[in-house]
């Protein structure tokens, strides 16, 4: 390496080149057959891998019947033998011109027919029309949507809290907000419909432990703990979650939330039950629902709630606050008709005593599901004549991943009185006592 | 009001002047601040209006500096440039993974360098082509200047390599020795 700047001719350049050794040039000749070769070539998308030869897809293709576009259905399916209700479900349901007891809606607090939610829906419905027309960041946000947000993060104690228009969106769209590929959950497998959805969404490895099992939970986080020595650095990148729910829907009984964990990231509810209204919400810490506001598949892209069904919610919220005495009611009556309904020969009662919705099973399974669902059906046919309106819990039977065993679901409300209780109580075990003999 | 005006006058302009628009606005534009719908934008940005040229006014600018150090000889700022560009190639396009923005598919590529996130993992595109056949021509380039010295041969030749086999399509996902996988 010369200091002086080395004199630069062109002549010596090309001198160079004449004298430059063999295996250089021929590289130099490889590499631009390689660009030229390049120029050339014509794009294309790698192949997955398929282990299928032309011949064999081509066999495939020809054996393939089409299915029918509706395929054959009995007539007895649920779905073509419809109930129609007259009037809200409110406490006193008219079904099929029938009058029974609501024992089927998730009408909890009762707060469906209340004419204080009726009349801040209707302020509202002046005030603003009925629709919003438009997502939350496409002029969709209105001053009750920000008011129930507060109103919820401060009911549920947490810093901030966010809606969705849909209760099945609220969870199916959090948990892909957060868990992408390669992510880990770990999840109960008595997980309701719309978390199961969720964690499709997300694509990341779903680790299922037994329902309320905290003792597999702990076995799989172990097992998990092995992996992470074998592979610190994949360890590193991999984010890991939790997913319970605080009261099953499946099974009507509650999570052991104490021995599970101590802080709790992220709260998910559902509004269409208790408050009466439609949608759901999550509440948090800002850090992780603000997350959400550009992540949310369900916040971004649906319209946002109709501020009449805001209103009401509010107003609903206002209706707890002032009398949080229904929830000590609420609890000793489905106390009561838990009790009430233990010892009837041929079911049994799913679900804590506590539960507002718990589940009646067919002790002993006459070992096809669909025998099971037809002497359950009957059961609730017979109650439904006697005066009380019951429903059993419905499942897409082939999309469901540990499909619960059919039942009848009783959702017990603040506006069942205790003779209504005792009645039903009653109706329950003679009808089953008859049918299931 | 006075666009309403201009625009009525200049209707026929406009006319004439829409096919050019509509091809100039297809792939090319770079969609900065505005609302796309674009998966994940780091497949199109090596496909950006200009970047190509920016790219070789950067090699151009890195070589002019390197120039201008007055104790480097000729031979030496070639073989420093190749192996500099070589060197912030592999950094950029081949170890740096996933994205610094969130994407709508779920992380699909999280684990993915910025080459292989290349037009959505399609081979030969013309920016392909280009960012391949960059380094050869810089590599001809320092040869000739270096005048063929068997030193600057090896380095050369060794950058080379080590920026041209990452591009081959065999090489789509490949981490050797689980170097750099997660």
């Amino acid at each position: 390496m010369a200091t002086v700047a080395e004199q630069w001719v062109l002549v010596e350049m090309v001198q160079a080149l004449y004298e430059a050794p063999a295996y250089h040039l021929i590289l130099e000749g490889i590499l631009i057959l390689w660009i030229i070769r390049l120029l050339f070539s014509k794009t294309y998308k790698l192949q997955e891998r398929s282990d299928l030869t032309v011949k064999e897809k081509e066999e495939l293709i020809e054996e393939w019947q089409p299915e029918p576009l509706v395929p054959p259905v009995s007539k007895d399916h649920p779905a073509l033998n419809y109930n129609i209700v007259s009037g809200p479900p409110s406490h006193n349901i008219v079904v099929n011109g029938k009058e029974c007891i609501n024992f089927a809606s998730f009408n909890f607090l009762g707060l469906l027919d209340n004419p204080r939610l009726k009349a801040a829906a209707l302020a509202s419905l002046k005030k603003y029309g009925v629709g919003t027309c438009g997502p939350r960041g496409f002029y969709g946000t209105f001053d009750v949507h920000l008011d129930l947000e507060d109103r919820l993060a401060k009911f549920m104690k947490t810093e901030e809290a966010i809606i969705y228009s849909y209760g099945f969106a609220t969870i199916a769209s959090a948990i892909p907000a957060y868990s992408k590929r390669g992510d880990i959950v770990f999840v109960d497998k008595a997980a309701c419909f719309a978390i199961q959805k969720g964690l499709q969404a997300s694509r990341s490895d779903i680790k299922l432990f037994n329902h309320n099992d905290m003792d597999d939970l702990e076995r799989l986080l172990k097992e998990q703990e092995i992996e992470d020595q074998k592979n610190p650095r994949k360890a590193r990148v991999t984010r890991r979650f939790i997913v319970v729910e605080g009261l099953y829907m499946n099974t009507g009984t509650i999570c052991p939330l104490p021995e599970l964990i101590d802080d709790i990231d992220l709260i998910s509810a559902n509004m269409e039950n208790s408050l009466a209204s439609i949608g759901g919400f999550c509440c948090g810490r800002s850090f992780v629902i603000d997350h959400q506001r550009l992540s949310g598949q369900g916040y971004c892209f649906s319209a946002s709630l109709p501020p009449l069904l805001a209103a009401a919610a509010i107003e609903a919220l206002n209706i707890m606050e002032e009398n949080p005495g229904i929830f000590a009611v609420l609890k000793e009556k489905c106390k009561r008709i838990h009790k009430a309904l233990q010892g009837i020969s041929g079911l049994k009662v799913v679900g804590e005593s506590i539960s507002p919705a718990f589940h009646l099973q067919l002790e002993e399974s006459t070992g096809c599901r669909e025998r099971d669902v037809k002497l359950l059906q009957e059961i609730v046919t017979q109650c439904m004549d006697r005066g009380i309106a019951l429903t059993q819990a419905r499942y897409l039977e082939k999309e469901e991943k540990y499909l619960p065993p059919p039942s009848i679901r009783v959702v017990v409300t603040v506006e069942q009185t205790e003779e209504e209780l005792e009645k039903a109580a009653t109706t329950i075990s003679k009808v089953a006592q008859t049918v299931l003999l | 009001m006075g666009r309403g005006c201009g625009f009525l006058e200049t209707g026929g302009v406009e006319g004439s002047a829409a096919p050019q628009a509509g091809r100039a606005s297809e792939a090319g534009r770079m969609n900065v601040g505005v609302a796309h719908s674009e998966v994940n934008p780091n497949t199109r940005v090596m496909n950006s209006r200009g970047i190509w040229l920016a790219y070789i006014i950067l090699v151009g600018l890195l070589h002019v500096v390197l120039l201008s150090i007055p104790f480097f000889s000729i031979p030496v700022v070639w073989t420093l440039t190749n192996v500099i560009h070589n060197l912030a190639m592999y950094v950029f396009l081949h170890t740096v993974k996933g994205t610094p923005f969130e994407t709508p598919d779920q992380g699909k590529a999280r684990l993915l360098t910025h080459w292989e996130q290349m037009d959505y993992g399609l081979q030969f595109t013309s920016s392909r082509k280009f960012l391949s056949i960059s380094p050869i021509v810089l590599y001809l380039l320092a040869s000739f200047y270096t005048k063929y010295d068997a030193a600057h041969f090896l380095i050369n030749t060794a950058s080379l390599l080590s920026v041209l086999l990452p591009k081959l399509p065999q090489f789509h996902g490949v981490r050797l020795f689980g170097i750099n996988k997660y």
